[in-house]
């Protein structure tokens, strides 16, 4: 007996992600049901595309969120980087091969210093995060308030080219969350997120090096936004300072759906990677049923409660 | 002369105002197990906290395998092959055993990657050769803190462990789980692992240690084999000292009336098995017993903070029902917690809003609070408790650890006029403090106030109480009178091993 | 006399660190406006600072709201979208006279009331975070807010309304007299009722607060119920300032007035803080932000000065209590 509540004990977690998953399969039937345009590869592939910019921010949370932090920057960084790849390739578009990088390279490195700073400083993250976002946001905004710069035909193209039919960026989204899950569940500084997260206190009592694990986490939330900057670009062919300024607190819902806690410690991508694809086909289904977009809202605000109260309560048991 | 796997010569460590260690010799040799005994606060945990790397003596010197050395983190010291298991695990509830176990050297396999099989495989090699069954899937916060702390001592013996400290390891865990421990114990022994073991169980020390060393007051009492002292004499060197003069005079006679509170088989938790306490009114009742019997946790259950598994609790002869502070307050009952930081005080505000907080409506008229008249009863119980602070407003995280037990005295010998339960009332206290506070403690109970008083210093338990319950392991040991009652007797009970006798018993009843 | 493992505290008494802590931003405030003054002419002038005052008012009345939450270790991040939506159940008072401005504030304080009274119960109740429930609902609000209104602005507001928003009564601003009667109100509360104290005890210390008898749930829920309900009367004098009612409207304040309350000394810790300093942190705030647009620099300098404040306030309260 001991046997078998051990066995359903031990999959904890994975039951959340069980039940997550079992969400997105009902949508997906109820969705075939529904709508006759719901189940084709057509619409699939445009779900892709949209969801590449809202997982790739999400990813990012996801790190900083298993460590018991939060990042606000998120949204505004995107803008900043969009920005910034859209006015360098209109200057020279034959530097794409350094633009690109160049944007990872600074994105990361402000994502460091946010994490340096909630060090260093010994503030919130929640405060320097927003904080930073201000700044970000503002001196976007003085270098260019209205969307502007362009992009070379290569980067354009990459953002619709397709493989088989389904779009090269869902692959390479899929492909950078299953790094980052081997990297998370696997390596010895990816397991370490979890250690700080779980016990700030006992994870310096074992020894390791958690201000430095903290900085990381941090810079990686600016690596994926940097990332997330460059799929946006791709499509939209322009630098828009305030493309980001919603992405910052969408990006937390999947997290939070798939069953990371703000706690901090416990989840994982695959959640969010769940978490994604459940509000982006929900939407998409909604808009198929022509749901208005405001009830959407709602919907999202319920499910954001919701998934947090299953999540937590199970926690609590 | 074998070279003693660690050697402390002369350890000192000094605080601002204490010294947990005076002049301190330690010496540890391998595949011995040296039991380190002392009361509460004689510093066994300072002297594991040095062999282990946490904290530098001030003066003294350490020798590690034969050679000199001076630790400059735990992790120096682990990587050494010492592991300390402390009381409070540094495990994370949210992770698997096999990770835990792990922390420090995730298997890799050809990639590079951490190989999720290969740490199961190797955790459950580990558990298995100290033959615990658990498995290394479940998550920390779902075990029983039994196997947490076999999975705290699964990590030591990853690596290679040449050190091995125990603190109190047995406070959690009965029966054939100490069995367990000490066939595992015995076992590292044989592999020449040298063994710290810290207990105040004497039993338990008789069947497994080797050596004993026996700290007081921060100084080695006595050191030897096992085997040269009897039970008796380690009990004496633990408690063995002068009563100083600073209780007051105890009255002649004894309080009398109906008991005001009786506990009845209280059962509460893992901590609490079958406690049964009586207090008169005007009657000062001691706790005694180690850390982990379970006393903090039966004062939490009698104030309504903590709920109840079996067991009755009758307070002036009535059952307490409904079971929250608010209640018992209103009731005329006190609980000056053992934590005052963390349970206590408001240490942001000021000593005013500390003294009036569970009596609010007391200076509440028409919904407003009355400024005055709470300055005027914080001023008068700054008076009468003499706190050292210019006003009443000063805020309490600025007080100093005497001060600041004061106002809590203030707050609630104001309101808990039937039964007043204190927590450790003197705990990082200075001796001019800890003098008033029992001229408290005495007054209180000449007006009438029923206290419950647990406390680790036997002096203080002897000096002011009338009777003394002594608790080991959930239960009462025993029952002493308090003026004929001396420090040998209570520590005698106190270090009983109540339920490994009862298993031994039993396994003598399938036996036979 | 037991050895302690840890050293005692040092005592502490009064000493220029804490004088500097209660009169600190009153001096930087009142530097802030000789600054502002020498710096530019036209800041003395009236009509500016009555400019400045009216922008301030409705952010004041959020932040007295938001103090509360802070207290008890919360934030509410719904209350930009609940003063929206505020604002446009107003605009459904098809009515011809002033006389409907006393039910606006009655209708618009009952819908806020509940508001706060879910984002309380998730917080105490379902352990829910403040950040998500708060979160979410903001969300929620929005989505019925445009659901209402089919995202297009409205023009038609109840009479009254402009008045709220520009009115005078004896001279002096009727959203000023409004913030200052909030502020009155919810002052005393907090700083002289029991209520107030069983909040500063649950901020400080909420395991100690129940022992000594106070119910930590319903003093969390009560100050999320203030919390709206200021938002909420926030949003009715947003309404008639620019004479249409956007879905939009008063964006952005939800981070202000967190920002605003930490300027203040309202510490995200909970147990700390009190209103007048975070009135204070609000008209810093607003001067800056006035400054700029004075001295001819981009409008954008103000999101990176209040950027750079906030987190400077947040690192100069913190270091000082370790």
């Amino acid at each position: 007996m001991s046997a078998v509540v051990a066995e359903l004990r031990r999959n904890r977690l994975s039951l959340s992600y069980v039940i997550v998953a079992v969400l997105l399969i009902l949508l997906v039937v109820a969705g075939g049901f529904l709508s006759d345009r719901f189940l084709t590869w057509r619409n699939f592939g445009n779900l892709f595309q949209q969801l590449v910019v809202l997982g790739m921010v999400s990813l990012g949370q996801t790190f900083v969120v298993l460590l018991g932090g939060i990042d606000l920057a998120v949204g505004s960084l995107v803008s900043a980087s969009t920005v910034f790849i859209a006015h360098f390739l209109e200057w020279r578009p034959d530097l794409l091969w350094l633009a690109l990088p160049l944007a990872l390279v600074a994105a990361t490195a402000i994502g460091a210093l946010n994490g340096l700073l909630t060090i260093v400083l010994r503030v919130h993250p929640l405060i320097v995060t927003l904080g930073m976002s201000s700044i970000i946001f503002g001196g976007t905004l003085m270098y260019n308030k209205e969307p502007g710069g362009s992009v070379p035909r290569s980067l354009a193209d990459f953002s619709y080219a397709k493989l088989w039919g389904i779009p090269v960026t869902a692959i390479v989204l899929v492909a950078i969350f299953a790094l980052a899950g081997l990297w998370l569940q696997r390596s010895r500084s990816g397991r370490s997120i979890y250690f700080v997260g779980g016990d700030r206190e006992a994870a310096r009592l074992n020894g390791l090096p958690v201000n430095r694990i903290v900085v990381m986490a941090y810079a990686l939330s600016g690596l994926c936004a940097g990332l997330a900057a460059i799929f946006l670009t791709a499509r939209t062919g322009v630098g828009d300072p305030r493309i980001g300024t919603a992405l910052t607190l969408q990006s937390i819902t999947p997290v939070v759906v798939g069953g990371t806690i703000l706690a901090g410690g416990r989840g994982g991508v695959l959640g969010t990677l769940l978490g994604v694809l459940l509000v982006t086909m929900l939407n998409n289904l909604l808009n198929f049923l022509n749901v208005s977009s405001y009830y959407q809202w709602v919907i999202q605000g319920l499910i954001i409660i919701i998934a947090v109260s299953i999540h937590t309560t199970r926690r609590r048991q | 002369m074998v070279t003693p796997v660690i050697e402390l010569s002369r350890i000192e460590k000094e605080y601002p105002g204490v010294k947990p260690l005076d002049s301190v010799d330690f010496a540890v040799r391998p595949g011995e197990i040296h039991a380190l005994l002392g009361e509460n606060g004689a510093g066994k945990s300072t002297l594991i906290r040095v062999m282990g790397g946490a904290i530098r003596p001030n003066g003294g010197s350490m020798a590690y395998l034969g050679k000199p050395v001076s630790w400059q983190s735990p992790k120096q010291a682990r990587r050494a092959g010492i592991h300390v298991i402390h009381q409070e695990l540094a495990l994370f509830p949210e992770l698997s055993v096999a990770e835990n176990i792990l922390v420090d050297a995730q298997p890799r396999n050809g990639l590079g990657l951490i190989s999720g099989r290969a740490r199961h495989a190797r955790a459950a090699e580990i558990l298995s050769q100290l033959g615990v069954k658990i498995s290394t899937h479940a998550k920390i916060d779902e075990l029983p803190l039994a196997d947490q702390q076999m999975v705290e001592i699964a990590k030591a013996l990853v690596g290679e462990v040449r050190l091995l400290v125990l603190d109190e390891p047995t406070a959690v865990i009965s029966g054939h789980e100490v069995d367990l421990l000490f066939d595992n114990m015995r076992r590292l022994r044989s592999e020449g692992v040298g063994i710290v073991y810290v207990s105040h169980r004497l039993e338990e020390i008789f069947e497994i240690a080797d050596r004993v060393t026996i700290l007081k007051d921060g100084q080695v009492a006595g050191t030897g084999p096992v085997g040269d002292l009897t039970r008796d004499e380690m009990i004496t060197k633990m408690v063995g000292r002068r009563l100083e003069q600073i209780y007051p005079a105890r009255r002649k006679a004894t309080a009398t009336g109906p008991e005001i509170l009786k506990v009845s088989n209280l059962r509460a938790g893992h901590r609490v098995r079958d406690v049964s306490i009586s207090v008169r009114p005007g009657e000062v009742v001691g706790i005694a017993g180690m850390v982990g019997s379970g006393r903090t946790e039966v004062a939490e259950v009698i104030f309504g903070a903590r709920d109840l598994d079996g067991g009755t609790i009758e307070f002036e002869g009535k059952r307490l029902d409904r079971r929250m502070p608010r209640e018992a307050i209103r009731n005329g009952l006190g609980f000056l917690t053992e934590n005052r930081k963390d349970e206590g005080l408001f240490l942001g505000l000021p000593i005013s809003a500390n003294v009036m907080a569970p009596d609010l409506a007391g200076v509440t008229r028409r919904g407003l609070i009355d400024r005055r008249g709470e300055r005027e009863i914080a001023l008068e119980q700054i008076r009468n408790f003499a706190v050292a602070a210019p006003s009443p407003e000063v805020k309490v995280g600025n007080l100093s650890g005497g001060n600041q037990q004061k106002v809590l005295f203030g707050r609630w010998s104001r309101i808990a006029r039937k039964l007043l339960i204190l927590d450790e009332p003197t705990r990082g206290v200075d001796i001019g403090a800890k003098v008033e506070i029992y001229r408290i403690v005495r007054n209180l109970a000449e007006q009438g106030v029923g206290i419950l008083m647990i406390s680790s210093e036997l002096p203080e338990i002897i000096g002011l109480s009338d009777r003394i319950f002594v608790m080991s392991q959930g239960h009462v040991a025993g029952e002493i009178d308090g003026a004929s009652a001396t420090e040998e007797a209570i520590m005698d009970l106190a270090v009983r091993s109540i339920d490994r006798r009862e298993g031994a018993a039993a396994r003598l009843e399938q036996v036979a | 006399m037991a050895p302690l493992e840890t050293p005692l505290p040092r005592s502490r008494g009064v000493s220029v660190a804490s004088v500097f802590e209660r009169y600190g931003l009153i001096v930087f405030l009142i530097v802030l406006l000789l600054v502002a003054a020498a710096l530019s002419p036209t800041f003395l002038r009236p009509a500016n600072l009555v400019n400045v005052l009216t922008i301030a008012a409705p952010l004041g009345m959020v932040v007295v709201g938001q103090t509360f939450v802070i207290l008890v270790r919360g934030l509410d991040l719904s209350v930009a979208s609940l003063m929206a939506t505020v604002a446009v159940l107003a605009t459904a008072f098809r009515a011809t006279t002033n006389d409907a401005i006393p039910m606006i504030f009655v209708a618009a304080i009952a819908f806020s009331a509940v508001v706060g009274f879910v984002n309380g119960w998730l917080v105490a109740k379902r352990d829910v975070s403040p950040f998500l429930a708060t979160l979410a609902m903001m969300i929620i609000l929005q989505g019925v807010r445009f659901a209402y209104t089919g995202g297009a602005p409205i023009s038609t507001l109840p009479p009254g309304m402009g008045f709220l928003a520009s009115g005078r009564i004896l001279g002096i601003p009727v959203n000023l007299m409004t913030l200052a009667l909030l502020a009155i109100v919810f002052g005393v509360v907090l700083h002289r009722s029991r209520l107030g104290r069983e909040i500063f005890m649950v901020g400080s210390n909420p395991k100690a607060a129940f022992l000594n008898g106070v119910a930590p749930d319903r003093v969390i829920i009560f100050c999320y119920v203030i919390c709206s309900v200021c938002a909420g009367i926030g949003g009715l004098f947003l309404l008639g300032y620019v004479g249409t009612v956007s879905n939009w409207v008063g964006q952005g304040y939800e981070l202000d007035s967190i920002v605003a309350a930490v300027m203040g000394g309202v510490a995200l810790t909970g147990g700390r803080g009190n209103i007048f300093a975070a009135l204070l942190g609000v008209a810093v705030l607003v001067i800056i932000n006035n400054l700029v647009l004075l001295l001819g620099f981009p409008i954008e300098m103000q999101l990176i000065i209040k950027g750079i404040i906030i987190i400077g306030a947040a690192a100069f309260y913190r270091t000082r209590l370790a």
